[in-house]
């Protein structure tokens, strides 16, 4: 399976956009006018992977909102990209009554209902447009593909169904509950759909990682048998794709671990989505002004936003590494440009006295041939320049961030948490300290150190640090839910899954004056994280190597094509593994995505080529804490 | 992967038309609604249309005669090649000239559609399909511009290589060309250089009018014996002449590939400078408005301190006439 996910969402969304025909290969094309109408699931959607010029190229006038006021437009097909609910239905009648647009091609996120076709084609009778529906289409694009192996299901105010919150809710109804499932095992059904296999499934016992994994594989297993309108038949598979692979699903649930989404992060990208809360690839960023007014008046700060995309490529060199590291590159980016743009002036002197030659033809075309290439690479130097002022705008936001916070002293002591070190500078010192962060920050790191201490503590120290923290403001809420986790899982095997950490404090005050570097991390330390593996990263470590762990050894053993449904726990297929899925019910982070990456690029001569990682919502530490204190409030 | 399911709405669609019939609900307005149809095509559309299409036959007119044009194994047959460069010639100047057509067309739609009046989005829509139409053009501008280069290119390419032959045999055989003129016999040497000398002789439209002065004198004394003194001399002078205008016909070769290339290179200036002409338009329109500003402020306290210096003046006048008045009328009474 060479092509990874985005490619093929994007690849899908580029040929419905092209009135569902295939996209021909010749160059300049007869442009097709259309006008592209979507909901917010369709926004979330395209958003990330297509920008606003490439609609264009593809011949995108207009891109406007379902449910907003739209004018009519006559003569121009409309591409619909809607999910089937009531209301999108019912504003689609509407549409065809007032004869908005000349024909309409209607694509559907996911599989529509007879119900609404029905009704539908009724109102597209009463207005006398049934000619117009050109094309009906279930596109099966339900979900949010973030990165070439990542993607979520949810976002914005989508995602309040499927959210941790909402799975582990005390008074949950079973109702609920199934609706959720099968929301999730929905988005995960069209993954499948649009990835072209039919995967094997494992997943761990007892939780709602296990519904999940129930209620996919009979999904699969009924579409597989259905086979007049199986969506996995051997023709919808393009040449060049036959893998005698099949992917292996793994499915786990939130609930295995608890602190890695509270976390402190350290990386470019988990940094920008912890910090500067990076939504669908998109960042915003304040800027202060220019000097402050006489009168002493705040500085002005616009908020400037940035897409972080794929295209990007120091982005997409430098997501992963720590932060210090970024710094450097950027400078060294800047450096490289600086002179790259002192060679294009330079060429201005040596065309001024070009001049005075005898005007030898060699040097005519010598000089021409220089101005051509520098003049061509004018746009190329201009795009560098502005990726690089970009980044830096960004690396110094965080950078401000980390500073005021101490969010590098945070993220030590949460490794050394992590990997049982001793700390240096203890718990009651954080929690008194009125610099050192937020409430927040405060509260996420005792909450680690509570999940992770080896021997329970006793409840007279816990309610000492509850004391401390109470003064330091913070609402103690989450710590409650937190309490009763962690009697509910009996997770005192927990610490050892996080063992192997630890980082190794570098002085970088002195070689930092030396390059005098932009960013004078003065004060922040360096911190290099040695390499170790999550909770997450090893469980997929175990089951895609079949070793025996003895945490995985009881996952349950899920395969579609099986004729019968067996509860078996063995797996049947022992072929070694070359695609991964590894899917967290609840919410999901940069750090985790960023650990199993780097694990298949340590892995590599080995078997697996590919993880993608997924999760029904991406959620940073913020948001996850006020999940988490709305269960510990409900606890009362 | 995508499941079409237009089939299946038709279906739905059938068995709701039977439904209804059967039921007998809203069959009147389905017939008033369904004679509407078929609307009149909007007349923006149908000009856009035919602009678009008109730049396609363009499109496919370039890309026919791409192979012909290009020519790419023309030095290896001996036969003429496919396209005279007249025709090459008459390719180029139709199609500048459909462009130029092109591009004016679309400007006059754009200027008057954008007068009339219409909702936002319409308009928003409409400057969208105005700015594919130019991209689609550009793109086909390209493709004209690409064949043209790559000819010229060839052409220089192909007089470099045949500098690189040493020069005798190449001027024995243009000797023949010459010398069969006057019905000399002459060995056949070089035949294998005989085709690409053919070709360019036929581009080098310079030499034989330079020649023909030559060939007129040759011909005066063509009654007479020529002694062999005389006949090395003459040739010579035709050697010598002939390296000359092989060199002149080097440069100018040369000089119009750098001419394309400084062509190009000026397109994109001339395109960055119109950019920067709307910008330099509002700047120089502001600065104006500025001065004006300035101007008429400065009359404004001109006048206000005028104003005030006069209007003291009289106040302080009659105050002080008052004043008299007062003590006069107290003096008199």
């Amino acid at each position: 399976m060479a092509a990874s996910i985005r490619e093929k969402q994007t690849a899908a969304l580029k040929r419905m956009l092209n009135l569902n025909l295939e996209p021909s290969r010749s160059s300049a094309v007869e442009p097709v006018w259309k006008v592209l109408v979507y909901d917010r699931f369709g926004q979330d959607i395209i958003s990330p992977i297509l920008s606003v010029p490439e609609l264009r190229d593809m011949g995108v006038t207009l891109h406007l909102l379902l449910h907003s006021d739209r004018d009519p437009i006559p003569d121009v097909p409309a591409v619909y990209f809607v999910m089937p609910s009531e209301e999108n239905v019912q504003r689609i009648c509407q549409d065809l009554r007032n004869q908005l647009y000349e024909s309409y091609y209607l694509n559907f996120i996911s599989a529509v209902s007879r119900q609404r076709l029905e009704d539908m084609a009724s109102a597209a009778l009463q207005a006398g447009t049934v000619p117009q529906i050109s094309k009906v289409f279930d596109q099966y694009l339900n979900f949010i593909t973030l990165e070439d192996d990542m993607f979520t299901l949810r976002h914005s105010q989508n995602r309040e169904a499927i959210s941790y919150y909402a799975i582990n809710r005390g008074d949950v109804q079973d109702s609920e509950m199934e609706a959720s499932m099968d929301a999730i095992v929905d988005s995960l059904f069209s993954v499948f759909v649009t990835l072209g296999t039919v995967p094997i499934i494992r997943s761990p016992r007892g939780n709602a990682a296990e519904m999940v994994a129930e209620k996919l594989d009979k999904k699969l297993r009924e579409n597989i048998r259905d086979s007049r309108n199986s969506l996995f038949t051997s023709d919808s598979l393009q040449a060049g794709q036959f893998s005698f692979q099949r992917p292996l699903l793994v499915i786990l649930d939130r609930n295995l671990d608890l602190a890695t989404p509270l976390h402190h992060t350290w990386t470019y990208q988990a940094l920008a989505h912890d910090v500067l809360d990076l939504q669908l690839n998109r960042v915003m960023v304040e800027e202060p002004g220019g000097e402050k007014s006489p009168q002493g008046a705040r500085p002005k700060k616009k908020a400037k936003s940035y897409d972080l995309n794929f295209t990007d490529k120091f982005w997409q060199s430098h997501k992963g590494s720590p932060f210090p590291e970024v710094a450097e590159a950027v400078q060294r980016e800047l450096e490289e440009y600086r002179s790259q743009e002192d060679e294009v002036k330079r060429l201005k002197s040596v065309m001024g006295l070009e001049g005075e030659d005898e005007g030898a033809i060699s040097m005519l075309s010598d000089n021409t041939a220089k101005l051509t290439s520098a003049v061509s690479s004018l746009p190329e130097l201009l795009e560098k320049k502005r990726l690089i002022d970009m980044h830096t705008n960004i690396a110094s936001a965080l950078l401000d961030h980390i500073k005021v916070r101490k969010l590098d002293v945070y993220f030590e002591m949460e490794e050394k948490m992590m990997s049982k070190q001793s700390l240096d500078k203890s718990l009651m010192d954080m929690f008194s300290d009125p610099e050192a962060g937020s409430p927040e920050d405060k509260m996420r790191l005792f909450i680690i150190y509570f999940i992770c201490s080896a021997q329970t503590m006793s409840d007279a120290e816990i309610d000492q640090y509850a004391v401390a923290l109470q003064a330091a403001n913070c609402d103690l809420a989450p710590l409650h839910y937190i309490k009763r986790w962690k009697a509910f899982t009996k997770m005192t095997a927990a610490p050892s899954q996080y063992g192997g950490g630890g980082t190794k404090t570098i002085s970088m005050f002195s070689r930092l004056m030396n390059t005098g570097s932009k960013f004078v991390m003065e004060g922040v330390k360096n911190l290099v994280v040695k390499k170790h593996n999550l909770p997450v990263t090893r469980v997929a470590d175990a089951l895609i190597d079949n070793k025996s762990y003895q945490d995985t050894e009881d996952y349950r053993y899920f395969d579609p094509k099986m004729l019968r449904v067996t509860d078996s726990s063995i797996p049947r297929n022992r072929n070694p593994v070359q695609e991964a899925i590894v899917f967290i019910v609840g919410s999901g982070n940069y750090i985790e995505y960023q650990n199993l990456v780097d694990y298949v690029k340590g892995k590599s001569g080995g078997s697996i080529k590919r993880i993608t990682y997924g999760c029904s919502e991406l959620s940073n530490a913020t948001l996850f804490l006020k999940q988490l204190a709305k269960l510990g409030t409900e606890l009362h | 992967m995508a499941v079409d399911r237009t089939n299946l709405f038709q279906a739905t669609i059938k068995t709701v038309k039977t439904r209804n019939k059967i039921l007998n609900i809203g069959s009147e307005e389905a017939k008033t609604t369904a004679s509407i149809h078929p609307r009149p095509r909007g007349e923006f559309v149908a000009r856009a249309k035919d602009v678009v299409q008109n730049i396609s036959k363009l499109r496919d007119f370039l890309l026919k005669h791409r192979k012909d044009y290009i020519d790419a194994t023309g030095y290896l047959t001996s036969e003429v090649s496919k396209m005279t460069d007249n025709e090459r010639d008459q390719i180029d100047n139709d199609a500048q000239t459909f462009m130029r057509t092109c591009s004016e067309a679309i400007r006059i739609l754009k200027t008057e559609v954008l007068k009339q009046p219409m909702p936002q989005q319409v308009r928003s829509h409409r400057e969208a399909v105005f700015e594919l139409m130019e991209s689609y053009l550009k793109a086909v501008c390209k493709l004209y511009s690409e064949q043209r280069a790559i000819r010229v290119k060839r052409v220089v390419d192909r007089k470099r290589i045949s500098r690189l032959e040493p020069e005798g045999r190449r001027t024995g055989t243009d000797m023949t060309e010459l010398r069969q003129r006057h019905k000399r016999a002459r060995p056949e040497q070089n035949s294998e250089e005989g085709d690409k000398e053919r070709d360019e002789s036929k581009v080098m439209k310079n030499t034989p009018a330079s020649g023909d002065p030559l060939m007129e004198y040759l011909e005066e004394d063509e009654d007479d014996e020529l002694s062999p003194e005389e006949i090395q001399m003459f040739e010579q002078e035709n050697e010598r002449l002939y390296n000359e205008m092989n060199s002149l016909v080097d440069e100018v070769r040369q000089i119009e590939g750098k001419v394309v290339e400084i062509s190009r290179l000026q397109e994109i200036f001339a395109d960055k400078v119109l950019q920067q002409e709307v910008e330099i338009d509002r700047i120089a329109d502001t600065v104006v408005q500025s001065t004006e500003n300035i101007k008429e402020g400065n009359e404004e306290v001109r006048e206000a301190m005028k104003k005030d210096a006069g209007f003291r003046v009289w106040i302080l006048f009659f105050l002080v006439m008052c004043s008299f008045s007062l003590l006069f009328l107290e003096w008199y009474s």
